[in-house]
This record gives structure tokens, C-alpha cells and sequence, in this order.
């Protein structure tokens, strides 16, 4: 298991994040989601000891991770960072060493992988000659080329083509059916739904959802009930007991049940109005649960700062 | 994983120095630079010799007793800094024949009877002037003998010099052409220390290379690499320069001058380790190229009052800012190895010079350790020194 627990880190007056915590199993997959400054990156960045968490730690395997274990790592930072003028093969080279590969096998290692990432022709080409696409490929084969046993990569889908999105998508679920833990930031919602066994959203320093998206979308509470009565007069559900409309449209009706309201006295009662051609419950799409879980859950969130500080 | 080893210190330092070596050795600019370097210095040991070609040899055909005259010519030749050799020849003929051949640049005959005369094929005026000399003193020597004087009543001239002598001023030459040298090396490898860290953050790996190790032993690495290039090039310097200074002659005591070639080399393992950290830390506030002179410019002026001060103490080498500077930790690399080819400076004062400057290099490396720690994940702009240091522990 790959553990977050508790994380606090502010810089200076600026708390950034305030108790994160969630856990990836071997083989699974994690989405990250939250808002542009939500404390993503630097998540991600403690765990590779890149910033020193105020309190918490990240394990692995029960253990918290020290220099040796984060060797064992392979990290995409946000910022793309390679050497330009180094040559890709001995750029995979160099960073397979540095994850404690010893010259052979670290030469074996980025051949390989250049091989597979489609790189193999420019093997001995410098970084900065080769496009935008390909940097972003020899950044995942430096991630990868250590063989490590976590992966831990932030935004690693953005500024790539579709076809760029399909193969790295590919390259990672490879990674998990090996058994390793994924975690990657992301923003773009549908391809984490995708992708994902579970999912974090993280707003404001806090988890504010994690689970798998099936979890998410049952433990949300606003749940909307979709009824197309194209008969019904507007207004129809409103006399229903515990249930708020949210929108109707020509008889496309949004319903919102309080908690214990039974939907099939909706259906009666929308039965009553003439034909149904729609009864479900409409799932919220991950990116409507992104914006219920990133807005201010409460108002004392936002108007009350006083209370952050007492968290 | 199951290739995977622990690393330790010395291997991560190691990795990041082999690093360094192979990405200078195939950078263009490097190579050049020091081809320039090596034919800028055989540049001047020719000028050397073509200036000081005043030491000319001759070889000088004597017709007839040379027993007398032979010593005579080789201590005028001496005397206006020609190696006179002396041909001993028969006759005339054989001594026409002599200079005809160029065997021989000019045959004298009867040098000691009252005809002396000089054959030369052109008019040599050095050549002529030694002859005269030497015939005319001879020809006094033997009248006065003839006329009863006593020659050993003349005194002899002691000589007393107030300059250093010519030995010691050879040497401060040395120095100062090795100290031109350490200046202009510690200058390249201190921009291409800055010149690293800096392409490091700019290009964002830094973030990747932390990842996997200590903010010091990239620093560690990277000055190491770059200062192990550094030592072969002054090294190489120093033994072309050498060999060259013998092979030319430019040089009477190779003792001497293999000494003074020795302390520049190891003032610039000094030097070069107090600069380059210096330089790295100053980098590591910066996040483009193009922000690099600002933070560089207070370090090169620096180095470059220590490089003027050392010209100066060649001229001057007790003169008191010469001896202050030469302790000052930075400024000493540059002038004391002048001060010591001189001849001025003690061992005691060499060894304080020394712990000074290592106590400089063992608080430069560790504040700027620090700096450099809480500097380089800024990659936005350019960090104050002291967020820097308050930032370390981020």
C-alpha cells in the first residue's frame, strides 16, 4: 500500500495543505483532481522529498519512505525537466543510474524503453532537436526506465495530442497490471474516470472526496432524479412530499429527493401525469462531482477564516 | 528492481561528476577554449624566444696558439651574451675554406701577432666587437706582463644586486604567466559551474535529479567534475609550459620553475574550490542565463582586483598591499604564488594563507550548501539570498 497520511504544509502564512490523506493499492490506479493551487503538487512533491511536510508522512509498504525507498519511485514533475543538449539514450541512461541501476543494465534499460516509447531512431539526438510530443515521451521513459515499483507523475496528460493521451494511458495501465501504484494529477476529468480505480478530489488543503467514482457518486447526496412526462403540467412533482425540482423543461423534469423519500411514489405520482418516457436516476459525471465536492461545502468555509485557522 | 542498489554518497557525487566530464568533453566551446588557452601560451614562449634571442651562438676558427686567445673570446663572448665555441684551423687557406663552407661564422688569423685579421663572410658587428675585445685585451695583457705590471693587483668588481637577482625574477615571470593562467581558468570553470546550475533550473530537472538525491552532492558533483577538467587543463598547462620554457631555453633553472609551476597549481585547487562553490550558490538564485552576470559580477570583481593586485606584487612583492592580499582568502590564490616565487614570502606565511583559505571554502560551502538547497526548487525569478536560507528547510 502506498499510504498518505495527514499531510500539513503551510509556506509561511499560507497553509497549503491541512491533513491530506488517501491510499493507493499495488496495481491500482489513482486520480488526483483539484482546483489550479488546491495542494496537488505539493502532495507529490513530499512524497518524493522534494518539500518537507509540517506534519504526516507517506508510506510504503508500511514504511515511511526514506532516500532508498524514494529511489524506487519514478516521478513525471509538473514543470518537464530534462537535460536539452543530453543525448535521449544517455539521458535514460544517466537517470536509470541515479535510481541505482548499475551502467549495464541502465544502458539495457533506457534501450528498451526508448524502444517501446517509439523513440528507438533518436536514441542519439539531443533532447531540445526533437518535438514537443517526443520530450514528453522521453519524460516518461525517465520516469519508467528505473523499473520502479511506484509511479507517481503530476499533470502527466496535459499538452499531449490524443493519440499522445491514448498511449500514455496505455504505458501506465501496463504499469498497473505489473503491480505497481499510480498516482497521477489531472484535470481532465473524463480521462480519470477512464482510467481510474479511485479518485481524490482536493480542495483548499483538504481531501474533500475520495473513493472509487462508483463510491463518489453514491455518497453524494444530491442525487437528481431525471422524469420525462411530456403530458405533465408544470409543476407536477412539486406535490410529491420531500422532493425539490430543480429544473422542468417541457416535462423534462429534474427532481432532488430528500433523504427517506421513496422515487417510486415519484413514479406514481409522474405515472398519474400521462405517459413516462424517462425514469433513472441521472449519475453525476465526475465533473459534477468535482464542482459539488471543490465548491465551499459550507459557507463557513469561505466567510469564516477564523475557523481555518482553528483546523 | 532486482538490478536496483542502494547508492551511496560517493556513487551519487561520482555519477554526477562522470556527467559533467563527458557533456564538457563534447561541448564545442570547452574544447576550443582550451585549445586557445594551449596556443596562446605556446604563443608567448615563442614570442620569449624570438625576443630573447640576444643568446646567439657562434662558432669562431682561430689559426694558430688558440691556448691564449681561446679563452679570451669565449669570456668577451660571454660578456654580450654570445656562446662563442673556438674552431682550431692550420692555415689560412683551411680557415678561407672554413668560411666559405659556414663552417665556421669568422676565422681570425693571427690573433696574437701584428696583423690580426678577421674573416667573415658577411659583416658581423657582435662577432667583430668580441674579436676586438678579446685580441686588444690580450695584446694589453701581454705588454703589461712585458712591461713588469702585476694584473692580480687589479681589483675585482663585486657585484651586489638590488633587484631580486635574476633567478628569483624569472621566477616571479613564471608565476605571473601561471597566475594569468589561474585567473583566466578559475573565470571559465566558475561561469561553467554557474552556467550548469543554472541550465539546471532553468530546464526544470533539478526538480527530477532532487528526487533521487541531496541538494549538496549534486552541488559536490557537479564542482568536482568540472574541477577535475579544471586541474587536467592547468595541469597540461603547467607541464607544456614546462617542457616548452626547457625545450626553448627560455629558462636557466628548471628547479626553480617546475616549483613555481607546482604552487600555482595548487592555489588554483584552492581557488577553484572557493570560486566555484561561490559561483554555484550565486547561480542557484537565478532561474534564466540571462540573469546570471548580475549575480556573478560582485565574485568576478573579485577575482579580478586578486588578478591586478598579483600583477602588482610582481613588481613590488613586499610592498604591504601585496603581503595583506596575499592572506585575504579569494584574493590569495592570485597573488601569493607571486610573493612566494619571489622569494618573500615565509613558509609560516604560505601555511596561515592556506588555512585561511580553507576555512573560507569550509564556510562557503557550508552556508552556500544552504542557499543553494532552498534556492534551487524556485525556479520563478530570482531568490533573495536570504529567503533562500530561511527556505533550506522547506
Amino acid at each position: 500500500m502506498l499510504e498518505f497520511d495527514g499531510l500539513y504544509k503551510s509556506y509561511g502564512a499560507n497553509r497549503v495543505l491541512e491533513g491530506v490523506g488517501f491510499t493507493v493499492a499495488p496495481g491500482s490506479m489513482f486520480g488526483f483532481c483539484g482546483a489550479n493551487g488546491a495542494g496537488k503538487t505539493t502532495t507529490m512533491r513530499i512524497a518524493l522529498g522534494l518539500a518537507r511536510a509540517d506534519a504526516g508522512e507517506v508510506r510504503w509498504r508500511g514504511t515511511a519512505l526514506d532516500a532508498a525507498a524514494r529511489r524506487r519511485i519514478g516521478y513525471m514533475p509538473e514543470e518537464r525537466g530534462l537535460y536539452p543538449k543530453m543525448r535521449v539514450g544517455e539521458q535514460l541512461t544517466y537517470f536509470a543510474r541515479l535510481h541505482g541501476m548499475d551502467a549495464a543494465a541502465a544502458a539495457r534499460a533506457a534501450e528498451t524503453w526508448a524502444e517501446r516509447l517509439g523513440l528507438g531512431a533518436r536514441r542519439k539526438d539531443a533532447v531540445e532537436k526533437l518535438s514537443l510530443g517526443n520530450q514528453q515521451r522521453v519524460q516518461l521513459a525517465a520516469a519508467l526506465v528505473s523499473r520502479p515499483e511506484v509511479l507517481i507523475l503530476d499533470e502527466p496528460f496535459s499538452g499531449l495530442d490524443p493519440v499522445g493521451v491514448d498511449s500514455l494511458a496505455e504505458a501506465l495501465l501496463e504499469q498497473c497490471r505489473d503491480g505497481v501504484p499510480v498516482v497521477f494529477s489531472s484535470h481532465q476529468l473524463d480521462l480519470v474516470e477512464r482510467l481510474c480505480d479511485s479518485v481524490g478530489i482536493l480542495a483548499r488543503g483538504r481531501m474533500v472526496a475520495s473513493g472509487t467514482v462508483e463510491e463518489l457518486r453514491r455518497r453524494e447526496a444530491g442525487r437528481l432524479l431525471r422524469v420525462v412526462v411530456p403530458e405533465a403540467p408544470q409543476g407536477w412533482a412539486a406535490v410529491v412530499p420531500g422532493v425539490r425540482v430543480v429544473s422542468q423543461q417541457a416535462g423534462d423534469t429534474l427532481l432532488e429527493l430528500a433523504a427517506g423519500t421513496d422515487d417510486q411514489a415519484v413514479l406514481a405520482a409522474a405515472l398519474r401525469t400521462g405517459r413516462v418516457t424517462h425514469f433513472a436516476w441521472r449519475e453525476p459525471t465526475l465533473v459534477e462531482l468535482f464542482r459539488e465536492a471543490v465548491a465551499d461545502p459550507t459557507p463557513a468555509a469561505t466567510s469564516a477564516p477564523v475557523e481555518e485557522v482553528a483546523a | 528492481m532486482s538490478e536496483q542498489k542502494p547508492l551511496g554518497s560517493a556513487t551519487l557525487v561520482r555519477l554526477v561528476a562522470g556527467r559533467e566530464i563527458s557533456t564538457r568533453l563534447r561541448d564545442k566551446n570547452f574544447i576550443i577554449s582550451s585549445i586557445v588557452i594551449i596556443v596562446i601560451l605556446i604563443g608567448v614562449m615563442a614570442f620569449q624566444v624570438v625576443v630573447g634571442s640576444g643568446a646567439d651562438e657562434g662558432r669562431l676558427g682561430v689559426v694558430g696558439d688558440a691556448s691564449e686567445l681561446g679563452p679570451a673570446i669565449e669570456a668577451q663572448g660571454e660578456a654580450v651574451g654570445v656562446d662563442v665555441t673556438i674552431v682550431a684551423l692550420d692555415d689560412e687557406d683551411a680557415a678561407r675554406q672554413a668560411v666559405e663552407d659556414e663552417d665556421v661564422d669568422g676565422a681570425l688569423i693571427d690573433g696574437t701577432g701584428d696583423d690580426p685579421r678577421l674573416l667573415v663572410k658577411e659583416r658581423d658587428s657582435t662577432m667583430e666587437a668580441v674579436v676586438n675585445g678579446a685580441v686588444a685585451g690580450v695584446a694589453i695583457a701581454s705588454e703589461l706582463a712585458d712591461a713588469g705590471v702585476d694584473l692580480t693587483a687589479v681589483p675585482e668588481v663585486a657585484v651586489t644586486s638590488l633587484d631580486e637577482g635574476e633567478d628569483d625574477g624569472q621566477r616571479v615571470v613564471v608565476a605571473l604567466i601561471g597566475v594569468g593562467v589561474l585567473y583566466g581558468l578559475l573565470i571559465l570553470f566558475g561561469q561553467f559551474v554557474a552556467q550548469g546550475v543554472v541550465e539546471e533550473k532553468s530546464s526544470r530537472v533539478v526538480e527530477l535529479l532532487l528526487a533521487t538525491m541531496r541538494p549538496w552532492q549534486l552541488l559536490a558533483g557537479k564542482i568536482l567534475g568540472l574541477g577535475v577538467l579544471g586541474l587536467a587543463q592547468i595541469v597540461v598547462i603547467g607541464v607544456i609550459g614546462v617542457t616548452g620554457a626547457l625545450a626553448f631555453d627560455v629558462v636557466d633553472v628548471p628547479g626553480d620553475l617546475i616549483s613555481t609551476v607546482v604552487s600555482v597549481v595548487l592555489w588554483f585547487v584552492l581557488g577553484y574550490a572557493f570560486y566555484a562553490s561561490v559561483f554555484a550558490v550565486a547561480a542557484s538564485l537565478v532561474s534564466r542565463q540571462e540573469d546570471l552576470g548580475s549575480v556573478l559580477t560582485p565574485t568576478t570583481l573579485v577575482l579580478v582586483a586578486g588578478f591586478f593586485v598579483g600583477l602588482q606584487a610582481a613588481g613590488d612583492p613586499d610592498s604591504t598591499l601585496a603581503t595583506v592580499t596575499s592572506y585575504v582568502p579569494g584574493l590569495s590564490p592570485l597573488v601569493m604564488p607571486v610573493r612566494q616565487a619571489a622569494g618573500e614570502a615565509a613558509a609560516w606565511e604560505v601555511g596561515l594563507a592556506v588555512v585561511l583559505m580553507l576555512v573560507a571554502i569550509a564556510l562557503v560551502v557550508r552556508l552556500g550548501g544552504r542557499v543553494y538547497a532552498g534556492a534551487l526548487l524556485r525556479t520563478s525569478g530570482k531568490t533573495k539570498l536570504r529567503e533562500a536560507l530561511r527556505a533550506e528547510r522547506a
